[in-house]
């Protein structure tokens, strides 16, 4: 009985819990024209989102591509086809790994944050506060840092991917003995502009970078203002982000192919 | 103020490091260059079958692209497809004679339309059409071309018997045809294992016409093509007398296992599978 209870809870709960977010998203998209009055915040929030992530993402990147080309280069010589290491990278890092983990990433290193931000400043009463002194708290606090994800993530995306080819090519070129021109040939050849790049790159990094900032400021806008809370909110960001980003793709993959 | 400054500008740095890395993606590696079109004009082809031909396939003059299938669509009331390829203006001067014939890059890749120059003064013009034109040979005609179809068989008026005793002869069946320079002359008539001498006695019924063929030819199991079934193929000898009905042939070559062949290619093969005969037959008796 308890069991039965517990478990209506939870759904009902997650159900609540998706549409409050729902809702919570058209009224940032109404909050967002209101915002164009503080768009410097928006700008310090991309520099602290995109810019500050710069750093782990590019470490990341090459090291996903470094690995991949190290990986695919042993088992494609099996087949006697290490020539199209390249063209295998490069389209595993456009269509699946570049948005997907740039996305991972990018909610552990600024979704958490955002949360923990907004969960701290409606923890101290800071949010109280601007709603008394008639400042929008959806227009300065919010929308800003959705708006910073959603513009950082294809940015941050594009780079994750440069230097996942870049790594790719270190060693696949420079270590494994791929010959350059076969390398960069090949993948030239295959990766498609619309099908690889804008619907792999960008639409998905899009889609990613809505969803994660918007977890994010949910989260910390409705976490209950306490240490605990707060310290939860942050939690979930991760753990709903991670689960949202790779349902999406999933579903995104099935649409764009 | 200057804190504000240097956060503007940083994040400047970040979007214009964001764009360059898309505009190094967009352009460096992939294939947009391909995408560029200049100025293009537009010639028809016909086929009766484009096989898997798609939208934005390239158009291929000696190997060369020159241009890219536009569209793709059923001639209104008949059954023949309609193909307009966007050639770029710099290749106008194309015979009118030319014959356009959809191939495949490759044993796997995609396929593509390739001109071939005819001799012709006239050139085709924008919106002309290109009349000579080869259509994509779909794997089964091309698997049928081997077996002779199978119909060629059932032509066949008077036979006579032949044997040949191999050690084996892989997945050879009975009404696998019996080939001499890859065209048939007759059929495998009947399979039977030798229980004396413990191999594959097979009959093969060769047409009366071919009764010319030396005692002393040879017989083999051959695969048509990497994937094809098996037939058996007779290379003639140099004796004066020849093959009648009821004699054996001596000189016979057993078929290559698939398995013995890319064991030899691959260090890594095990060399432990080489009777693969018994193991290749058994499968469907062990339940």
């Amino acid at each position: 009985m308890n069991a039965q209870v517990g478990r209506d809870n939870i759904v009902t709960q997650s159900l609540g819990q998706i549409g409050d977010c729902g809702l919570f998203l058209l009224r940032i998209l109404a909050a967002v024209p209101r915002s164009m009055r503080h768009a410097l915040e928006t700008v310090r929030q991309l520099w602290f989102v995109g810019a500050m992530s710069l750093t782990i993402i590019m470490v990341c990147g090459l090291f996903v591509g470094m690995v991949l080309s190290l990986q695919l280069y042993h088992v494609l010589s099996i087949f006697g086809g290490t020539a199209a290491t390249g063209t295998v990278v490069a389209i595993a890092i456009y269509r699946e790994l570049g948005p997907v983990v740039t996305a991972l990433l990018f909610a552990g290193r600024a979704g958490t944050s955002i949360t923990a931000e907004i969960g701290l400043m409606r923890a101290t009463d800071q949010i109280a506060a601007m709603e008394l002194m008639a400042v929008d708290p959806l227009a300065y606090v919010v929308a800003p840092r959705f708006l910073a994800g959603l513009i950082a993530m294809p940015l941050l995306c594009c780079v994750f991917c440069a230097m996942g080819i870049f790594g790719g090519h270190l060693v696949g070129v420079t270590w494994l003995g791929i010959d350059n021109g076969t390398f960069w040939s090949n993948m030239t050849a295959t990766v498609d502009v619309w099908q690889d790049i804008v619907n792999g790159v960008i639409w998905k990094s899009l889609a990613f970078g809505a969803v994660v900032s918007l977890i994010a400021v949910f989260q910390g806008f409705t976490a209950p203002p306490t240490s605990e809370g707060v310290a939860y909110a942050t939690t979930r960001t991760v753990v709903a982000s991670s689960i949202a980003i790779l349902a999406l793709d999933f579903v995104l993959t099935a649409f764009l192919m | 103020m200057s804190q504000r400054k240097s956060y503007a500008v940083g994040t400047g740095l970040f979007i214009v490091l964001g764009f360059a890395a898309l505009a190094y993606l967009a352009t460096q590696t992939s294939s947009v260059a391909n995408r560029h079109q200049g100025d293009s004009y537009t010639v028809d082809a016909q086929f009766t079958n484009v096989g898997q031909l798609k939208e934005r396939a390239p158009v291929k003059v000696a190997g060369v692209r020159i241009g890219q299938v536009q569209s793709i669509e059923l001639e209104p009331g008949k059954p023949v497809a309609d193909v307009k390829l966007s050639i770029d203006k710099r290749y106008a001067s194309i015979p009118a004679d030319s014959v356009a014939s959809i191939f495949t890059s490759g044993l796997l890749g995609d396929q593509y339309v390739g001109i071939e120059y005819g001799h012709a003064k006239t050139f085709v013009a924008a919106g002309g059409k290109l009349a000579l034109t080869h259509s994509s040979q779909p794997l089964e005609a091309m698997i049928g071309k081997f077996f002779g179809a199978g119909g060629v068989n059932d032509n066949i008026g008077g036979t006579y018997q032949v044997t040949a005793n191999f050690t084996n002869i892989g997945t050879l069946s009975v009404g696998a045809p019996v080939k001499m320079a890859g065209v048939v002359i007759g059929q495998v008539a009947a399979i039977q294992a030798d229980p004396v001498k413990l191999d594959a006695k097979v009959t093969l019924a060769i047409d009366d016409t071919f009764n010319k063929i030396p005692d002393d030819s040879s017989a083999a199991v051959f695969t048509s093509g990497l994937i094809g079934s098996q037939y058996v193929a007779i290379q003639p000898g140099g004796s004066p007398d020849n093959l009648k009905n009821g004699e054996e042939m001596i000189l016979t070559q057993s078929a290559m296992q698939l398995e013995d062949l890319i064991g030899k290619f691959l260090v890594n093969g095990s060399p432990g599978d080489k009777p693969g005969s018994g193991s290749s037959s058994t499968p469907a008796g062990k339940h």
